[in-house]
């Protein structure tokens, strides 16, 4: 009796030890050396967008020879971040890389960064977050696509309505974002905004939303979306309404969204380079950890924007043309990527403190 | 000891029914602890103890409900609404203490209000909370243009409030864990030590013969989903004050932790029984979980698997455990 219940909680202990141990503890090698290891914490898990960052972000694990733990909640809330972030701190981390969502994550990170473990902020800035910050321009980077979508409607003589969406209404980065948007839109005196509504993350409720914008506006003229499920949902919508009239514009190069340039039922997508957004945050920690170089303030690097329409691509920091089959190739090939990056990992990204900027040029 | 031997001992002591899901936790430690050493020191339980407590607090709190025979949805945006309020009328003037009491005085409004509905509609209050759920998380966008609330004034961030949650004030326990742990203790003396609770155990065990007994269900159920709903005011002002500041999207993913934590720790959904205490393991083995998958350093695409597995296994440590405790009684 006695033998058959030990040997049950064994079984049982034997069976949580290997699920707790299957996912990435280190090898037997890795342990032996006494390799940095980088945290890194996103805030949601099992966005396609978000993936392009964390698979840049071991990309640079690889190139640098660190090792990386990758981790961030399943839906995206800020107090849970922020105990992830907190945990691996606990956990005796190098250096953390984190999104900023969320202003209740502010003080708890920088108590983090007083404790002596080094930060940077990658697609979500945090104000106030003693760290260097990765991303785009967001307030420029809107500026751009509402000007794109006013080219496409008729330019500042056009006349009608342009839906909005907004996946995470008070997101810093997406209310500039939108701030941009609609000020590039103000210049068209005849142009009436519809939103900025929230048509939410999840990517059937994304799609629900937009189909229930156009259905309501169904004389609008573009539909605007700023998060990345938004280009592939207009896409669908248009493509669902047989409608041909309405332009779709929105953000991020996943290859749900170039599909939908492809087939022509959306027309505009911004990237915003999640290969650097990976790979940066990653390189600045490995490389200020290694020659004792403090980031504990706050400051900005420009991710650049990729503009990129069914006929053309225009890339950040003098890379390489592509043609829209080869962004296509590389949205879903990580060997394609790094190649392609390469010049900006022998150059932008390694000279860092070069293009660190102050914390006000993210908005500017 | 023969069998027979240990067969009478347990007789004689009964065993609390949170030993089951306490041994699970206590595996879960011992595991995490072997792989990752650094996990068992002090300083890292209480900091990572105090980071899930207000999720626990909640825990203690939706026993009552779950209880009863019921379930709130709302009450992660209460959490969220009664934070907005506090941190915006410390913003616009009113002394700390008094936001405080806004805080909490809204959240056991909008209970009362989950509880007034529900009674009057007949409908079951996780009808009426999918409902007000959105009510409360509209409002809360509406009242700060769907912004964060950051109180920044040295009046609001130097107070002993605000001091004392954010971890300024040295103390050797972070405080919120011995504000979290003195309200369990009074949550598990309402429910189990008053005529309040028995009442409430009585309209989850059988709700028309509680009825027929001349309990007021109508006006418990009421005070229940006040009661919650105060809770998760003070969860929310405890938030405002750990955090510094609150967001709009604070408190919409507790739901499934909280009445995970709840239902590990031993309570049913069927209602007529519930464990303060256990929510409170049942709690701590959820943030175990979450800590250990970051602490072994398993990766986030593994992590949600792992984490349902876990859940599994705490859930059957618990079961074998429950088993041999019925066999033996």
């Amino acid at each position: 009796m006695m033998k058959s219940r030990k040997a049950r909680v064994g079984a049982l202990a034997l069976a949580a030890t290997m699920a707790l141990t299957a996912g990435g503890v280190a090898s037997p090698a890795q342990a032996k050396e006494k390799k940095l290891t980088i945290g890194f914490v996103v805030h949601v898990v099992g966005n396609p967008f978000i993936q392009q960052i964390i698979d840049a972000a071991k990309m640079a694990a690889k190139d640098l020879g660190v090792n990386i733990k990758v981790t961030g909640p399943a839906g995206a809330e800020g107090d849970a971040q922020l105990t992830a972030v907190q945990n691996l701190a606990a956990a005796g981390v190098d250096g953390i890389a984190t999104s900023v969502p969320s202003a209740s994550m502010v003080n708890g990170l920088n108590a983090v960064i007083k404790s002596g473990i080094p930060i940077v902020q990658f697609n979500g800035l945090g104000e106030g977050v003693n760290a260097p910050y990765v991303g785009e321009k967001s307030t420029q980077s809107g500026r751009i696509l509402g000007k794109m979508v006013l080219d496409k409607i008729g330019g500042t003589a056009a006349k009608g309505k342009v839906i909005v969406g907004n996946c995470y209404p008070g997101f810093p980065v997406l209310e500039n974002r939108q701030a941009g948007v609609l000020e590039s839109l103000k210049k068209a005196a005849g142009v009436t905004v519809v939103g900025p509504s929230d048509v939410k993350v999840d990517a059937a409720a994304n799609f629900a939303a937009w189909q229930g914008l156009l259905a309501a506006n169904p004389d609008a003229l573009a539909m605007v979306g700023l998060c990345a499920p938004d280009v592939e949902s207009i896409g669908k919508v248009n493509k669902a309404a047989n409608n041909t009239k309405t332009i779709g514009a929105g953000y991020d190069l996943t290859a749900g969204n170039l599909e939908a340039l492809a087939n022509g039922s959306a027309h505009i997508s911004l990237g915003q380079t999640p290969f650097i957004q990976g790979y940066l945050p990653v390189y600045i920690l490995v490389d200020s950890i290694k020659n004792k170089i403090k980031i504990n303030k706050p400051g900005f690097i420009d991710a650049g924007t990729e503009v990129v329409t069914a006929t053309s691509v225009t890339e950040p920091f003098k890379l390489p043309a592509l043609t829209f089959k080869d962004l296509q190739a590389m949205a879903t090939s990580k060997t394609k990527t790094r190649k392609y990056y390469d010049p900006v990992v022998k150059g932008y990204i390694k000279n860092w403190k070069k293009n660190l900027k102050p914390v006000s040029d993210e908005s500017a | 000891m023969t069998n027979s031997g240990a067969a009478q001992g347990s007789r004689k002591f009964k065993l609390p029914e949170e030993t089951s899901v306490l041994v699970a936790l206590i595996v879960l430690i011992g595991i995490v602890g072997a792989l990752r050493p650094t996990f068992l020191k002090p300083t890292n339980l209480l900091n990572l103890a105090a980071s899930y407590a207000i999720a626990a607090l909640l825990a203690g709190c939706i026993v009552f409900l779950l209880s009863m025979g019921e379930i709130d949805l709302s009450f992660g945006w209460i959490l969220n609404l009664s934070a907005v309020l506090a941190g915006i009328s410390m913003i616009a003037g009113a002394p700390v203490w008094v936001g405080i009491v806004i805080g909490v005085a809204a959240g056991t409004a909008m209970g009362a209000l989950n509880g007034v509905l529900t009674v009057f509609m007949r409908l079951p209050l996780i009808i009426v909370t999918l409902g007000t759920a959105s009510v409360f998380q509209g409002v809360s966008l509406i009242s700060n243009n769907s912004g964060s609330v950051v109180p920044t004034d040295e009046r609001i961030t130097q107070h002993v409030f605000f001091r004392a949650l954010g971890g300024s004030i040295d103390t050797p326990v972070p405080i919120i864990l011995i504000f979290v742990v003195l309200c369990f203790i009074g949550l598990h003396l309402l429910l189990h030590k008053t005529r309040f609770g028995y009442r409430i155990l009585a309209i989850g065990s059988n709700p028309e013969a509680a009825r027929l007994a001349g309990i007021p269900t109508k006006k418990i159920k009421i005070q229940v989903c006040a009661l919650m709903g105060a809770v998760s005011g003070v969860g929310g002002v405890l938030f405002l004050g750990f955090r510094g500041a609150v967001d709009p999207s604070t408190g919409g993913q507790m739901l499934l932790p909280v009445v995970a934590a709840a239902i590990i720790g031993g309570t049913p959904l069927s209602g007529g029984a519930g464990t303060i205490w256990g929510s409170l393991i049942g709690a701590m083995i959820v943030g175990v979980i979450g800590v250990g998958v970051v602490f072994i350093g398993i990766d986030a695409v593994w992590g949600t698997l792992v984490t349902g597995l876990v859940i599994l296994f705490a859930i059957g440590v618990d079961q074998v455990v429950r088993v041999r405790k019925k066999r033996a009684s």
